[in-house]
């Protein structure tokens, strides 16, 4: 792992396109800012280990297909924002 | 036409029911290449509910539903359909679909891509189905 210290306002570039800005920084906290190609994903650490997580779940579980108890009156949960 | 076989059961299909990852399931990135297809089955629950099948190795399958269904104005991305990948369990209650990381699917170019969108509020888990009223 590459060990830079950076202080508000300063840069890292990595590669030729992308660009990490320092906004600002407190205590507990840094805004980062993230300038990048469209074609490049970029997303929190922990939340791409969770969805790893549910999917390998998703993957097991997908045989209950059949044993699901289908006897309640459901209807899809639509999210309406 | 090919045939896999998992417990699902014996399926058949042929080359325009292949999509090819362009870019991959988290934990399942070294396979590309699945089988889109829609079991039949009675149950009026899960008559949306479609299946990937990996090609190379068929017992590993995933459910998934197209999420216009249940989020009318999701992220769009032109000529590909969002759908969730689904989590089963034996209570209906339980049973979630992801809505933070799509699999987009272009039926066209039978392409598909995996997107984590981590900039909107929408949920990994979600409840799939509520009682009727």
């Amino acid at each position: 792992m590459l060990v830079l210290t950076r202080k508000e306002g300063e840069k890292i570039v990595i590669g030729n396109d992308i660009v990490i800005t320092i906004l600002s920084t407190n205590e507990n906290s840094a805004k980062i800012g993230i300038q990048a190609p469209n074609n490049i994903s970029i997303y929190r650490y922990e939340i791409y280990e969770k969805i790893k997580t549910f999917i390998k779940e998703a993957s097991s579980n997908s045989e209950l297909i059949f044993d699901t108890d289908k006897t309640d009156k459901v209807k899809l949960n639509k999210l309406n924002r | 036409m090919e045939k896999v076989k998992n417990k699902l059961g014996e399926i058949e299909y042929s080359d325009e029911n292949v999509i090819t990852f362009e870019e991959p399931i988290p934990g399942f990135e070294e396979f590309k290449k699945f089988i889109f297809v829609k079991l039949e089955r009675e149950e009026e629950l899960f008559q949306m509910i479609y299946f990937l099948i990996s090609v190379d190795q068929p017992e590993i399958f995933f459910p998934i539903l197209p999420i216009k269904l249940i989020v009318e104005n999701y992220p769009n991305v032109e000529e590909y359909e969002p759908f969730g990948i689904v989590k089963l369990s034996s209570k209906i209650s339980q049973i979630t679909i992801n809505l933070k990381s799509p699999v987009y699917i272009n039926f066209t170019t039978n392409k598909a891509k995996q997107k984590i969108l981590d900039e909107f509020d929408y949920p990994i888990e979600y409840q799939l189905f509520v009682e009727e009223k």
